[in-house]
This record gives C-alpha cells, sequence and structure tokens, in this order.
C-alpha cells in the first residue's frame, strides 16, 4: 500500500416519505462501490427499514445493484448503507487521441454517443468551439473540465435531478450533476467517450469528516482504454478523496436510489445525508479485524 | 399445348397473376378458370366470409364506440407455385436464423460489432437494445422463436422490405381466412392442391413447450397489452388454439423471481412460459421504464435466473430495428458464411454521409421511413413530396438521421382482387411468411399477404386500411 492510501467510513442514508401509505414497492439501489483501480471496498452493510432482504447483481455497466422488495404496507422507507472505502491518489497520465476507424469498433464507443440525459446538441458543439476552437486533443479536454466552474456558478437548489444541460446554461447555475453532463456532452461532441460517475467527496486537507450529499463528477477515456477521472464541478483531476460508487452513461444509469410502488400515493420524497469520515489508522485496525474476525466464522459453520 | 386467346376481363395491371402476353401465370391457372365462371358470386363470396369473420370476431384495429373494425377480406386468393415456395423458404429459413445470430450476438460477445460487420453506434443507439439482459442465455439459447418477415415481389422476383422478430402478428388472420375459403369456395380446393397452414398453432406450442423450464408441465401464458390493441383477437385466439391462458400484465405476480398469475376466481397458478405480444421494454416497469403498466415488476429477473421462458426472448427489437436492415445481407454473409439467398431492397444508413448525400441526390426515388415505428405511419415516398415539403423532410432526418431509413422505392406486384362492384382490378400486395425458430426453422406455407385499400395506395399496411386475402401455395 502506498503512503498516499486513505481509508474512508461513508455512512449513507436515505429515506423515502411517501405522500401516504403504499402497499408494496420495488427498489433498486447502486450503492455499493467496486473495487477499481485505486480503491477498494474493505466492508458494506445495506440495512432497510422496514427490514428487507437485499439481493445483488452486477449491472450492464459493471456497479453493484441490490434489490429490495418490501412487501408489507409502509409509509416510508429507509436505506442505510455503512462503508468502509480505501483509495489511493489515483495515477494521472495524458490520454492518447482516439481515431474515429478504431472507436468505431470499440466497445467503448457507446460512451461517446448521446445518451438520454446527454443529448449532442448544436449548443453544447458551440460551447467546445468557442472555448477551445477545433481543438479536440486531451489539452482540450482538460482546459474544459477547468473553465466549466470558472463560468458556472454552482448553486444547490438551482437545478433539480430533473433539469437538462439547457436548463443550466439557461439558468447559469446548476450542481455537480449539472455540470457533469454538460462536460460529458461537449467531450462526447469533441468524440471523446466519457462516463458519468456517482459517489462520495471524501474530507479533504485537515478535515477528518464532511456531510452533504452524493458528488458526481466524470472519467474520460483514452484510446489505451485508460479512463481518467476528471471533476468538472471542482475544475481538474479526481484525487484521493474521490470515492467511486457507480458508472455509467448519465445519471440515469447510476442514479442511487430507482423504484416503483403500488397504492394511493401521489409520489415520494426521498431525504439523503451522507457523512464521510477519514479513520485513524486505529479505526482502520478494528474494521480489518472485525473482517477477519466475521470471515474466521463464516469458515468454522 | 395450344393458347387459347387471352380473356379480356383479367386486369392486365395484375402483373402477379397475368403475364405479359394477357394469360394466367401457371399457378393461378386453375383458380382464375374457377373465379372467371363465377364471377358474378363474387361479392356473395366476401359477404359471406365477412359474415364469417363477424361471427367469429375477428377484428383488426382500435374499438371504436366499442366495435372493433372486421378485418377487411378479399375473396381471391393469392397463389404461389411450389418451387418458388422453396426458394422463399430457404432464403427466410436463412434470414431467421441470421437474425436470431445477431441478437445472440449483441447480447453476448459483440463480434459483428468488433469487426465492424454492423455499425456499433447502430446497436449502442437502438431503442430495441435492452442492457439490462447483456449475458443472458435464453432457453435453448434461441431469442427470435417467431419471425415475421415482409417480402415483395419486384419485377419477377422476391425481396424482403421489413423484418419483424419482436412481436410479429397476422398470422391469426391467416389461419381465419383460410377457414373462411374452405368453408365458401371449397370447390376451389378441389382443383388446386393447397398447402395445409393449421399445423402453425401445434408447432407454435411444441416450440413453447421446449423452452419451459420444466418442458413436462409447461403451463403457458399468453401476455396481451390488452383489448385496446389492435391484434387483441389474434391474442385471444392464439391463446386458445396453443392451449395457453390470455393474461395481462396485472394478472401477473411475481414472487422469489417466480412468475405466477391470478384466476377471476383469487387462485394463484404458476407460469411456466410466457408468449409475449407486448413489445419487451414494456415487460418490467422496474427495468425498463416505470410507466408501464402492461408488464409485470420482476419478470426480467424471473426469466434471467431461468424460472420463466419468454418468446421471443426480451431484446430482440435489436433486430428489428429498422437501422439495422440494410446490414442483414452482411451479417447472414458472417455469420453462416452463406450468400442471401434473397435480397434486400436497396437501403441506406441516413447517418453515413456518403449513403445520406446518395439519398438527397435521387430523392425521387426513394422511400422514407421512420425506423421505430409500426404501422405504416410517417412514410414518405420522395417524388410525392412537394418542393416546399422537401426541405423540411431533410431538415428533419439531418437533425435525427438515426431515425430514419431511406429505402428505393420499388414497385409491388399486383394480384387480382375484387373491386367494390365484384368487377376485378390489380392491387398492391406484399407477404409475411411466419417462421418458427427451433432447432431449425419451420415455415407456414403461405402467411399473410396484405392488400393495398386501392389500386392507387402504395402502402400495404393493415393499419393503413388495407386488407387482406388467403394465400395458397401449392404442394405441385
Amino acid at each position: 500500500m502506498g503512503a498516499e492510501s486513505l481509508t474512508f467510513g461513508v455512512w449513507h442514508h436515505t429515506t423515502l416519505r411517501y405522500l401516504d401509505s403504499v402497499a408494496l414497492s420495488y427498489n433498486e439501489v447502486r450503492m455499493r462501490p467496486r473495487d477499481r483501480g485505486s480503491q477498494r471496498t474493505i466492508a458494506f452493510s445495506l440495512l432497510t427499514n422496514p427490514a428487507a432482504v437485499p439481493r445483488s447483481r452486477i449491472d450492464y455497466f459493471g456497479n453493484y445493484v441490490h434489490r429490495v422488495d418490501v412487501t408489507a404496507p409502509h409509509e416510508a422507507l429507509e436505506f442505510v448503507v455503512d462503508t468502509v472505502v480505501e483509495n489511493s491518489e489515483p495515477r494521472r497520465r495524458r490520454l492518447p487521441m482516439w481515431s474515429a476507424d478504431i472507436l468505431a469498433g470499440d466497445p467503448r464507443l457507446e460512451y461517446a454517443l448521446p445518451s438520454r440525459r446527454v443529448p449532442l446538441s448544436a449548443t453544447t458543439r458551440a460551447l467546445w468551439r468557442e472555448w477551445n476552437g477545433g481543438d479536440v486533443s486531451y489539452d482540450a479536454v482538460l482546459a474544459t473540465a477547468e473553465r466549466i466552474p470558472k463560468e458556472l456558478r454552482y448553486v444547490t437548489g438551482a437545478t433539480t435531478v430533473e433539469s437538462s444541460i439547457d436548463d443550466l446554461l439557461a439558468g447559469g447555475a446548476g450542481v455537480c450533476q449539472d455540470f457533469t453532463h454538460l462536460f460529458l456532452a461537449m467531450v462526447r461532441g469533441a468524440g471523446w467517450p466519457a462516463r458519468y460517475v456517482s459517489g462520495y467527496l471524501g474530507p479533504g486537507g485537515d478535515q477528518t469528516f464532511i456531510e452533504g450529499q452524493t458528488h458526481a463528477w466524470a472519467e474520460v477515456c483514452g484510446a489505451d482504454g485508460r479512463w481518467l477521472g476528471l471533476d468538472p464541478t471542482h475544475g481538474g483531476f479526481t484525487g484521493v478523496e474521490h470515492l467511486r460508487l457507480a458508472a455509467g452513461r448519465d445519471y440515469s444509469d447510476v442514479a442511487p436510489h430507482r423504484g416503483l410502488f403500488y397504492g394511493t400515493s401521489e409520489g415520494v420524497r426521498p431525504e439523503v445525508l451522507v457523512r464521510v469520515t477519514r479513520m485513524s489508522h486505529q479505526q482502520v485496525e478494528t474494521v480489518h479485524r472485525g473482517v477477519a474476525v466475521h470471515w474466521q466464522q463464516q469458515q468454522q459453520q | 399445348m395450344a393458347k387459347t386467346k387471352p380473356p379480356s376481363y383479367l386486369p392486365v395491371d395484375a402483373d402477379e397473376c397475368v403475364g405479359l402476353d394477357g394469360f394466367a401465370r401457371t399457378p393461378y391457372v386453375d383458380l382464375l378458370g374457377a373465379v372467371t365462371r363465377m364471377q358474378k358470386e363474387l361479392p356473395t363470396l366476401r359477404r359471406g366470409a365477412q359474415d364469417w369473420f363477424a361471427s367469429r370476431g375477428v377484428t383488426f384495429g382500435v374499438p371504436d364506440d366499442g366495435v372493433a373494425p372486421i378485418f377487411p377480406f378479399d375473396p381471391i386468393p393469392r397463389v404461389i407455385g411450389a418451387s418458388e415456395w422453396r426458394g422463399i423458404h430457404r432464403a427466410l429459413s436463412q434470414r431467421a436464423v441470421a437474425l436470431d445470430h445477431f441478437v445472440s450476438d449483441c447480447y453476448g460477445a459483440q463480434r459483428a460489432l468488433r469487426h465492424g460487420v454492423v455499425p456499433g453506434r447502430l446497436v449502442y443507439s437502438s431503442t430495441g437494445y435492452l442492457r439490462d439482459i447483456v449475458g443472458v442465455r435464453p432457453p435453448r439459447s434461441t431469442w427470435c422463436h417467431v419471425a415475421g418477415i415482409d417480402v415483395v415481389r419486384v419485377q419477377g422476383s422476391f425481396c424482403v422490405l421489413e423484418d419483424n422478430v419482436r412481436v410479429p402478428s397476422g398470422v391469426a388472420y391467416a389461419l381465419e381466412a383460410r377457414r373462411a375459403m374452405e368453408k365458401l369456395a371449397p370447390e376451389w380446393f378441389a382443383t388446386s392442391a393447397v398447402r395445409r397452414i393449421d399445423e402453425y398453432t401445434t408447432r407454435l406450442r411444441r416450440i413453447l413447450q421446449r423452452i419451459a423450464p420444466r418442458p413436462w408441465e409447461a403451463a403457458i401464458a399468453l401476455l396481451t397489452p390488452g383489448s385496446y390493441n389492435a391484434a387483441y383477437y389474434e391474442h385471444k385466439l392464439l391463446a386458445e388454439e396453443i392451449g395457453a391462458i390470455l393474461v395481462e400484465g396485472n394478472d401477473l405476480i411475481v414472487s422469489e423471481d417466480e412468475v405466477y398469475r391470478r384466476d377471476s376466481d383469487g387462485g394463484v397458478h404458476h407460469v411456466d412460459v410466457i408468449y409475449s405480444r407486448v413489445n419487451s421494454d414494456w415487460l418490467d416497469p422496474l427495468v425498463f421504464r416505470s410507466e408501464s403498466m402492461l408488464g409485470a415488476p420482476g419478470i426480467i429477473e424471473a426469466w434471467r435466473r431461468g424460472n420463466v421462458a419468454i418468446a421471443n426472448a426480451p431484446g430482440t427489437g435489436v433486430a428489428d430495428d429498422k437501422a439495422i436492415y440494410p446490414y442483414v445481407p452482411a451479417l447472414i454473409r458472417y455469420y453462416l458464411g452463406e450468400e442471401p439467398l434473397m435480397d434486400n431492397v436497396p437501403s441506406f444508413d441516413l447517418a453515413d454521409p456518403a449513403q445520406r448525400a446518395h439519398v438527397v441526390a435521387h430523392f425521387d426515388k426513394m422511400v422514407l421511413k421512420p425506423v421505430d415505428a409500426s404501422g405504416g405511419y410517417d412514410i414518405h415516398f420522395g417524388r410525392l413530396v412537394s418542393a416546399a415539403e422537401r426541405g423540411e423532410l431533410i431538415a428533419r432526418i439531418d437533425s435525427a438521421p438515426r431515425q430514419w431509413l431511406a429505402q428505393e422505392e420499388v414497385e409491388l406486384s399486383r394480384a387480382i382482387c375484387m373491386d367494390a362492384n365484384g368487377g376485378l382490378e390489380g392491387r398492391a400486395v406484399d407477404l409475411r411468411p411466419f417462421v418458427l425458430l427451433d432447432e431449425r426453422p419451420w415455415i407456414s406455407p403461405g402467411g399473410l399477404t396484405r392488400v393495398a385499400a386501392d389500386p392507387n395506395q402504395l402502402v400495404v399496411n393493415s393499419s393503413q386500411g388495407g386488407g387482406s386475402k388467403d394465400t395458397w401455395v401449392l404442394s405441385r
């Protein structure tokens, strides 16, 4: 393990409050990170209230999905996720450019095409030209990620989870989801495969604790098949504190919760709280010991 | 054999039935002889057929004022000779197998995409490509159990107009048309050796049983979108004849990844096989789209785990996408190593700049149709589009080239039909044979012949007011 490796404890609490009692609900949650690159999940638990037995599978984009069916009437549904994630500073390398011919026969082409929340419109193409001219190189991709937070204001509540790229550009303000969608539209328009990443932002610098929401950023793929994390909300590379949860073409592929319910309730109001703590070596030791004990018990059974 | 004087009452534009010399073509000789002998009785025959359909409730279309319209029917059968049918049979078997390989490949290794046989951009942007089922192997590795491949006769030889491998409909109309004709004009069958088509439902049932998780106790449900679907009559008839229970989405329950149906008495029964007449992206609101009430949440997971079989398998829409159609001949060569036995109508992928330029330059010769529509809507014949509308249409295509397919306009063959006054006229026809795919393909001899609504109509589609007629395949 490199010296820069850090361990974070994530507490992710979601409450769905139905406006009226529902008879049953089916839910899909994407709240368990997968090990990738520099990131490893040491411990994970998902509890629900009312209690249900979640079952997991891996989806098309390689994310863990848990199915949670609640078959008794309920007025609210809670998901409590506790995760311990270890991460280290990702390596940053220049991405080699794709040639159109090679990308055309590559599965990663999918991430260069428009998707439901990332249409490739004349507006985003024009914005790319305005910022970068005809340059579609790696440097222009980087410059775009850096420039987005300078041109647009980060305002919580300026947009909703349903807002489009056009809404962001019209209002000039949005949140990480909007910035990421805009960035994806621009770099895809320039011929780069790029995907949406949902995750958590851990405490940086001297902080040991951060409370808030989930975060979102992007990953761009080079012709060598490597993905590079870029955060268009903070205008730069992703770092050790960017903890990946799920990746897909846009928000609709990675929404942490998706579900449907039967009943008279007309809607549901989700409340989400995320707490990320940087764990001390001692705490990490405790977690490791806990995992080891659990594993031993499993072996003995 | 001495030829007699050309009978002047045969419409010369009915090239399907009448040769350039004015004589009936070989397969039609016996039939047209009989037809012309009893021409005065044709209106009675048509009335008899309409009454037959009305009494059996054979309707096509959405109920208007609570009554769905009777399927329009022409009493003069269409005839295909034995050797010509052998050619069609071989060609469509080949095509259905290749389409099935393609679906399998799309949800598997995607070899054809990597090797550039089909552009990946078309598959990845297809609404029929269902990401949630990538990696699934359906029972017996068959996806397109039922395919309806539309063929048209152009200058004497058949070519493929369209592939339907999602929920092809129409077979019940073909079965009923035959029953009506056998009842009303039995003497016509005496002179021609017409192959039977009633084996279809037995074959279909056998396929559905064979894909069941436990084939010896297969409870089959036919899933219909409901009585407001244009083909609801067909769903009822097929359910009855294959021994399936007709269900709608809200009759189905999924519990512990097993599918059950509720009956009207509150009983609950296990379902092993679903013959689905609902588009697969409507099957499971949890997986595909939350507003759908036509399916049941959890069905896809039950299918993924092998607890229920679904025909056609979810996801076949990727091969049904009209944008893939131009590449089907290449897919046949790629998967089967054979030359396609039947040609496509020349078609152009409008997202490809070179092909698009060709289409614009030869606009008068083109037909433009949206890739994801059915029912013959929004189809434009280049030569009939006014100069003013042309720019608008090209702009629509340019703004979404992926949504359009251009095909060269072809002149469909015309078959003899009865006109409103009991006379004879030629009208454009197509043919939809039904291919059942198991270990090897089986094709019902004949299929659904659709007839244009009037002699000037160019689109042959039941949703466009067209009718149908019985289709005869001769055994010799």
